[in-house]
């Protein structure tokens, strides 16, 4: 019996998405238990993220809500020979979706829905105190895409869909600054804003026999504006002529995405999933601040961030327990956007290796539960960031619980 | 199933989901660390801002690099410590808002600590509750380490030295029976002529002179033969150039900004000489008693010192109606003579090291690279910019807490490549560099 609990535990723990770069691969549930595939298969209208596509082959008016407690745990040690050693403050985020959408009549070609998700952010807390205090000290990025959504079914082999994405989004970021006070006190800058962005997100889907299925989707760019953000600097008195409150403007690119994914179903019981993604984070060149009032002291900043491109490969399987009940597995390698060179402690990125798992359950007739827990392998890098001077070595361990609820109508 | 569920999540909260990395142990490889004696002079002793006071001593050179060495079996580390924060013998210098009595606003500037005096018994010989690990003496040249009673020349010195009447300083080297040295000299050879502002055109006292570089080797020689004796390991350091300290660099030669009228009515005293001016910048007029009057302007090479009093230059004309006094400038000749010496004392210390099987941080390029590759630091832009660079202190030459640092991080790169030991680096960041009001 013991045996079996361990087994039980080390399959949850070595089965458990969370995107490398700073995208959360979250945007359902049952998805996310397969490996984060979903482009070729509508489970749910959380296919309004997946594929648009797929929304037309849900035959009825469903609403859709789930939420993860992402809980990553971030340790810093300094690169060889230093000794530091610092692990990041324990945050845990709650990104969430919620979906509707259906036909437009009862059997009709047509279906529209709307989609609210969280499919960017990151967050990373150091404390105000640590060796890499003038690069970063805490930093949360996060953004909501509200997504209307249209999608027609062409013939039974094929259907398409499409939908406008309005994102907004916050950045708040804080560092200190090298300018100390007459107690030994270092200074501060904190930046904060507001932005927004405007894209798409496009798919078909194809099913050239009843059990096999093609997704072919791309999300564009949203470029996330800050068009007026608020710089608030504390640093010693003589020097605070040249360091007034000031707003900046920033851009954050947020990429492009483009997916082509597989669905089999091999028997009754059993469905696999396959899903490739390209991701454009070459977009995401350089981090620019450009402050409203210059000052000798205050110029604007440009940090190089050089992303490159990214494939993700993903694999997953559904297996029917019984009518109600359904198993879940799955896994992906998600290669890290940041090149050797620019890693840098505002956002220790890695390749990942992750392995998901989950359960669902259909409690009534027409609500449905899905818990999944996600894991990603531990990751170590070391690297160095060449344009902060800062070398390091993180160890990401990501534990992701979420849970999700489908209501039909 | 749903308690099982439970259950393996638990054991991922407390156990798996927990980062497993750690940072290397430190190892101390061939070297012996047990005993360490540190022999220099201003970085090594801890003297910062023109001065010695309690905190720079917390935070010299030696006294970081000894905390890094308690990490692989170093001892305790006995300091010369003085009581007080005030500095000693004069006031440290402090950056302060000042109107001089010719400025029309107040502006960032070095000014002398005013804080409570606090200087005590500092001058007492306190060389009974010794020895001591740190042997640093500000401003004592290579050359003066044979000179029997060097300390009655030098208050430092006499503070802590053993007889200061009668020894020198290879005497003290001895007292400790040390395991482990560095040997950080030569700075002063320079500095002293340097900061007298050299001695082509004016009298020198003996100690400001450059020493003949025969003598340097002597002098060094002996230095590395007392100590490795006893099988002592160590490292020795070369000599920084001075165009790499904001004491030389700060003030242009060509900070004299004048205005047309101005200019007008200079050029009209100055007819019939070889100096003129023109609107804008111009190189200040210096003392020269080699050209005719006995004045001359000066070169765009040349240097200003840190120690130039500015309101002399806004009241009272020195620069332009008046020469401004040799003291406070290094011409060509001298800092022709500076740099050759520079060379051939690297020279001997590159040859002494080899001779004695010692590992050389290499300064003299350390210091040149900060301001030519000014990479940062984790994520602090150093250079030898005066005050805002964050390496020198006050006094221009000297290193802040963060520039001993950043020092003692290439100290632990050379011992841990030379001696194969893995001795942790500093985060200079934990160190001070200038406090601004």
């Amino acid at each position: 019996m013991k045996k079996h609990f361990l087994f039980i535990g080390a399959l949850l723990c070595s089965t458990m998405v969370f995107g490398a770069g700073f995208q959360l691969n979250l945007q359902g549930m049952r998805q996310l238990a397969m490996g984060g595939t979903g482009a070729a298969i509508p489970w749910d209208a959380s296919t309004i993220y997946y594929n648009p596509a797929g929304l037309v082959a849900i035959r009825n008016v469903q609403a859709y809500a789930s939420m993860n407690l992402l809980q990553p745990r971030i340790r810093y040690t300094s690169a060889a020979p230093g000794s530091n050693m610092l692990d990041a403050k324990e945050q845990n985020y709650t990104p969430f979706n919620l979906y509707v959408g259906g036909p437009i009549a009862y059997k009709s070609r047509w279906s529209i829905g709307l989609g609210v998700y969280t499919p960017y952010g990151t967050g990373i807390d150091w404390g105000n105190d640590w060796e890499g205090r003038y690069v970063v000290q805490n930093i949360h990025l996060q953004s909501i895409f509200f997504q209307p959504t249209v999608s027609y079914e062409v013939s039974d082999q094929i259907s398409v869909g499409g939908g406008f994405i309005y994102a907004t989004g916050n950045l708040e970021l804080q560092k200190a600054t090298p300018l100390a006070n007459q107690l030994g006190q270092d200074g501060q800058a904190s930046l904060t804003g507001r932005g927004s962005g405007v894209g798409f997100n496009l798919g078909v889907r194809l099913k050239p026999t009843e059990d096999f299925s093609v997704g072919i989707t791309y999300r564009s760019q949203v470029n996330m504006k800050v068009k007026r953000g608020l710089a608030q600097f504390s640093v010693p008195p003589s020097l605070s002529g040249s360091f007034v409150e000031t707003a900046f403007q920033s851009e954050l690119p947020l990429p492009q995405v483009a997916t082509v994914g597989f669905g089999w179903n091999v028997n009754d019981v059993l469905t696999l999933q396959f899903d490739a993604n390209f991701t454009g984070w070459a977009a995401y060149d350089s981090l620019i601040f450009d402050y409203e009032n210059n000052t000798d002291l205050l110029e604007d900043t440009r940090q190089g961030r050089r992303y490159r491109n990214t494939v993700s490969l993903r694999a997953g399987m559904n297996y029917k327990f019984s009518d109600r009940i359904s198993g879940m597995l799955g896994t992906a390698y998600d290669p890290s956007p940041v090149r050797d060179g620019f890693l840098s402690p505002d956002l220790p990125d890695a390749d990942r290796i992750l392995a998901t798992g989950g359960l669902s359950v259909q409690l009534f007739e027409r609500l449905h539960v899905i818990g999944v827990v996600e894991y990603v392998f531990a990751t170590v890098r070391s690297g160095y960031s060449r344009e902060e001077g800062f070398a390091g070595r993180y160890q990401t361990k990501v534990i992701n619980p979420g849970l999700g609820v489908t209501l039909d109508f | 199933m749903k308690k099982i569920y439970i259950l393996g999540l638990m054991v991922c909260g407390f156990a798996a989901c927990k980062p497993t990395i750690e940072p290397i142990a430190p190892e101390s490889g061939d070297a012996d660390f047990s005993s360490y004696l540190a022999v220099g002079d201003y970085n090594t002793a801890g003297f910062r801002d023109g001065s010695l006071y309690l905190d720079g001593q917390m935070n010299s050179f030696a006294n970081i690099l000894a905390d890094q060495l308690k990490t692989v079996g170093g001892g305790t580390f006995k300091q010369p410590l003085v009581p007080g924060e005030h500095g000693w013998p004069v006031a440290k210098k402090v950056l302060g808002v000042r109107q001089g009595p010719c400025d029309t606003v107040g502006t960032i500037q070095p000014v002398d600590f005013s804080g409570a005096l606090d200087t005590v018994n500092t001058s007492d010989n306190i060389s009974p509750a010794g020895p001591y690990n740190n042997v640093g003496v500000p401003g004592m040249r290579t050359v003066e380490y044979l000179v029997n009673g060097y300390a009655t020349l030098n208050p430092f010195a006499a503070r802590f030295f053993k007889n200061p009447a009668s020894s020198n300083g290879l005497d003290q080297l001895t007292l400790m029976g040390h395991s482990f040295f560095t040997l950080w000299v030569g700075q002063s050879d320079i500095m002293n002529y340097a900061v007298a502002g050299g001695a082509k055109h004016n009298t020198l006292a003996p100690n400001e002179m450059l020493p003949l570089t025969p003598a340097f080797y002597t002098a060094y020689d002996s230095l590395l033969n007392t100590l490795t004796r006893n099988g002592a390991k160590g490292v020795v350091y070369n000599i920084p150039s001075i165009y790499d300290m904001p004491f030389f660099t700060t003030i242009s030669p060509r900070s004299l900004t004048l205005t047309e009228a101005e200019v007008r009515k200079l050029n009209l005293a100055y007819n019939g000489t070889q100096v003129t001016f023109q609107t804008g910048f111009n190189s200040f007029v210096i003392e020269d008693k080699n050209f005719q009057g006995g004045f001359r302007q000066m070169g765009y090479n040349e240097l200003v010192l840190l120690t130039l009093p500015m309101d002399s230059v806004k009241c009272a004309g020195w620069g332009s109606t008046k020469p401004i006094p040799s003291e406070y400038v290094l011409t060509q000749d001298e800092i022709d003579d500076i740099m050759a010496s520079i060379q051939n004392y690297n020279e001997v210390i590159r040859n002494r090291a080899t001779a004695y099987a010692l590992p050389l941080v290499d300064l003299n390029t350390y210091y040149r690279n900060l301001n030519i590759q000014n990479e940062p630091v984790n994520g602090v832009k150093f250079s030898s910019d005066y005050a805002s660079g964050g390496i020198f202190s006050l006094d221009g030459f000297s290193l802040t807490g963060k520039g001993n640092a950043l020092i003692v991080n290439q100290t632990i790169i050379t011992i841990n490549s030379f001696y194969k030991s893995s001795i942790a680096t500093v985060d200079p960041n934990k160190y001070e560099a200038v406090r601004y009001p």
